[in-house]
């Protein structure tokens, strides 16, 4: 058994350093366009975790993503912005003095944005956690929509519906995935301990969970605040990807684009969070080919049609639920042990064969 | 059973997966084919739209490209090479915005680009346009900031301000307003925009005190019962309400229907089908807008009017059309000013935009690079849109 969990162990680090190449082939190699949606991909992939974290393994139907998203990314970006451009770009009511004139370094802004969303996150839990199912994801919802309205109408902080540009802008793969890599193994991590077994009892069956000894109410409540944190920091990513924000971004129809990845994924994985986040940031982007005009054989000429590509999409996902319905990978995960049991089956196999 | 098809099915999901990566992967080697190939290439120039073509504002997104199209068939050559249209979907999302713009420099190689409808998508495409130096033209948006602190964006149509000053001054001296009300949508950027200009210009003329109320409501609200008996209370002279063209008719009907006489003033969305039918009962209303059918500011004007009729008879000239239409015949003119299709020379021809005379009135590009121009101002009367008089800036 020791001999497995060595191999494990050495199998983990070279996955982790062909990781580490491949970002580094990567960034010498891709064009900036590749590169873009590749870190898309990656900040989709925290989003479709985290979700995946509060709704997959604890079994909370919570909305909120959005909302959170928009915490961290405006936190980020009124710490990040320069002085000038803040004095330019807050021209109908001048930004708050308290804020005017500070300007933090990147890294620190991203975090605290994710701390942000989780102070947030933990304060809409308390009363929103005493509900569940359909109400928790109504409940949610409307706090989602609550946090965009207020940052709307905070004028001198946020510059209201106007939104923001000039946010410092952040080009490499490092940066993302490193942040994605990050999230995955703390989550990860989470969900091996103590309070991770908790989740999935809650999840499985609340009262069960009770009875056993669990306390509920502290580890809902945990389980929603880390998920808020890492949304946030989703965010904060996304702002420096895009460098502008406004609050129109955060509408309640992207927190149905990060559960689409979940469901897609499958609820209880995070490895297929992960490539269902992939599939769909990239396949959006190569199934453009179907909205460019096409002529098929000099017989046939389509004219180019906008929004091919989001049906193609949606055929994609029926046949998913029609023959996959926990999703791309369930509630399974990738996994050594799996590959090294096909593999010495498959050795013994051979050795049977040749004696 | 069921477990080999699940297993298949799972090889097929891995399969697209493998089959997308090494698309995005392969276009990278067209591009290099591109470069190798380059003395092909140059034989065309390259123009890339992204518009909304789907999602909220697609309808916005798909005049302006019908207006671009049509120019295209009008004017398909400059400086002797064909020039390509790449027109690509941005969904009405910023994330798309931005891959999109970001696709159109980095796979297609466009030399210039067009777009958007909508500020905020405009504002995620505009820094990477800047990070690669290629000039970008936007039709429709009209934000203050999306040109602020860029020097490759540029615009064809008026912004937020000026139209705020335009029907500030039109209420004061043509209506001989003394008091004003203001309802705004707190979530369009647009409406908080020009209801604030209004605001400073109105104050400005008539002293403090004179805008006697102020009320908001959100995109999406059908009931504005509350709002409107707020701004009956206080009887103001007129009532400046700009926001989209779906609320802002059942806030205007409602109005009236609520006994509200005063004239209600607008901005140029209101120049759509769905807000005429909603208020074609009722008069004194008034909006600002970029284009007139009635008076052609310009010859291309006339030029633009009679080949619209020609390709699409059955709609009425819309404002959208005629700047896409004026985008792209700038993009030409900046093209053949700067003699070659290099994306710097065309930036600085664009710069230097003056007294071009477009579809939508005679353009000058000021040193944001925003254009400024005649507004016209047309109301409601006998359910149609009338042209009522125009504003020339200052």
């Amino acid at each position: 058994m020791d001999d497995r969990l060595k191999t494990k162990f050495i199998l983990n680090v070279v996955l982790l350093l062909a990781v580490a190449l491949l970002i580094y082939w990567g960034q010498d190699n891709l064009n900036n366009f590749q590169i873009r949606i590749l870190n898309l991909a990656g900040i989709f992939a925290i989003l479709g975790v985290s979700l995946n974290l509060v709704l997959g393994f604890t079994g909370m139907f919570s909305l909120g993503h959005a909302g959170f998203m928009c915490i961290g990314a405006y936190t980020t970006a009124i710490l990040t912005m320069s002085p000038r451009s803040k004095e330019i770009i807050y021209f109908m009511e001048p930004i708050n003095p308290v804020l005017a004139n500070i300007q933090w370094p990147v890294l620190p802004a991203i975090i605290l944005g994710g701390i942000m969303a989780a102070v947030f996150g933990f304060l809409i839990g308390f009363p929103a956690l005493r509900l569940r199912d359909d109400y928790l994801a109504i409940a949610t919802l409307g706090f989602s929509e609550i946090i965009r309205i207020v940052v709307t109408n905070t004028i001198t902080i946020t510059n209201g519906a106007l939104g923001l540009k000039n946010i410092p802008s952040i080009k490499s793969l490092w940066v993302y995935w490193l942040a994605t890599i990050l999230t995955i193994l703390i989550i990860k991590r989470i969900l091996n301990s103590s309070w991770g077994y908790a989740f999935k009892a809650i999840r499985d069956n609340e009262i069960a969970a009770e009875a056993m000894g669990i306390n509920i109410f502290k580890h809902k409540l945990l389980s929603f605040t880390i998920g808020a944190f890492f949304a946030g920091l989703a965010g904060a990513l996304m702002a420096h990807l895009i460098t502008s924000v406004d609050p129109t971004m955060f509408r309640f129809l992207f927190t149905f684009q990060i559960l689409l990845i979940v469901v897609m994924g499958g609820m209880g994985s995070i490895s297929g969070s992960v490539v269902a986040a992939l599939i769909v940031t990239i396949g959006m982007e190569v199934l453009r080919i179907v909205e460019q005009p096409m002529n098929l054989f000099g017989v046939l000429s389509i004219p180019g049609l906008p929004g091919m590509r989001m049906v193609i999409f949606s055929i994609l996902l029926l046949l998913v639920i029609l023959f996959y319905r926990q999703g791309l990978m369930g509630t399974r995960e990738f996994n050594w042990d799996w590959l090294i049991n096909k593999l010495s089956t498959f050795k013994l196999r051979k050795r049977g064969e040749a004696a | 059973m069921i477990n080999l098809r699940r297993g298949k099915f799972g090889l097929l999901m891995v399969l697209l997966l493998t089959v997308s990566l090494i698309a995005l992967g392969c276009g990278g080697s067209e591009k290099d084919e591109a470069a190798e190939n380059g003395q092909a290439e140059a034989d065309v120039i390259k123009i890339g739209v992204y518009e909304p073509l789907t999602g909220t504002n697609a309808a916005g997104g798909q005049m302006t490209v019908e207006g671009i199209e049509l120019a295209k068939q009008l004017y398909p050559e400059v400086l002797g090479k064909k020039v390509e249209l790449v027109i690509v979907d941005n969904k009405s999302e910023k994330q798309e915005a931005a891959n999109a713009v970001e696709r159109l420099i980095g796979q297609e190689n466009v030399n210039l680009i067009i777009g958007s409808y909508g500020s905020s998508l405009s504002m995620s495409g505009g820094p990477i346009a800047q990070d690669n130096g290629i000039p970008v033209i936007g039709c429709s948006p009209t934000n203050p900031a999306v040109t602020l602190d860029n020097d490759y964006y540029f615009r064809v149509c008026f912004i937020d301000p000026f139209q705020g000053t335009v029907m500030s001054n039109y209420a004061v001296n043509t209506l001989g307003a003394k008091t004003a009300a203001i309802i705004q949508d707190v979530q369009q950027d647009y409406s908080v925009g020009l209801a604030s200009y209004f605001e400073k210009a109105f104050v400005a003329s008539n002293g403090e005190g004179s805008i006697v109320e102020k009320v908001n409501y959100n995109t999406g609200d059908k009931d504005f019962s509350a709002q409107l008996t707020a701004v009956k209370a206080t009887n103001p002279d007129v009532i400046f309400a700009p926001g989209n063209f779906l609320e802002c008719g059942i806030l205007v009907a409602k109005a009236r229907e609520l006994g509200i006489t005063v004239p209600i003033l607008g901005g140029d969305t209101w120049e759509a089908e769905e807000f005429l039918n909603q208020v074609k009962d009722y008069q004194d209303i008034y909006f600002s807008t970029h284009f007139t059918a009635e008076e052609p500011v310009t010859p291309v004007s006339t030029i633009f009017l009679d080949e619209y009729a020609k390709a699409y008879p059955d709609k009425p000239a819309n404002a959208f059309g005629a700047l896409g239409f004026d985008t792209y015949i700038l993009a030409l003119d900046a093209i053949e000013r700067a003699g070659s299709a290099d994306p710097e020379a065309i930036k600085n021809a664009l710069a230097a935009t003056e007294g071009f005379e477009g579809a939508t009135g005679i353009i000058t590009l000021d040193e944001n690079g925003d254009a400024t121009k005649t507004a016209v101002i047309k109301k409601v009367e006998g359910g149609q849109f009338v042209y009522e008089t125009k504003v020339d800036p200052k």
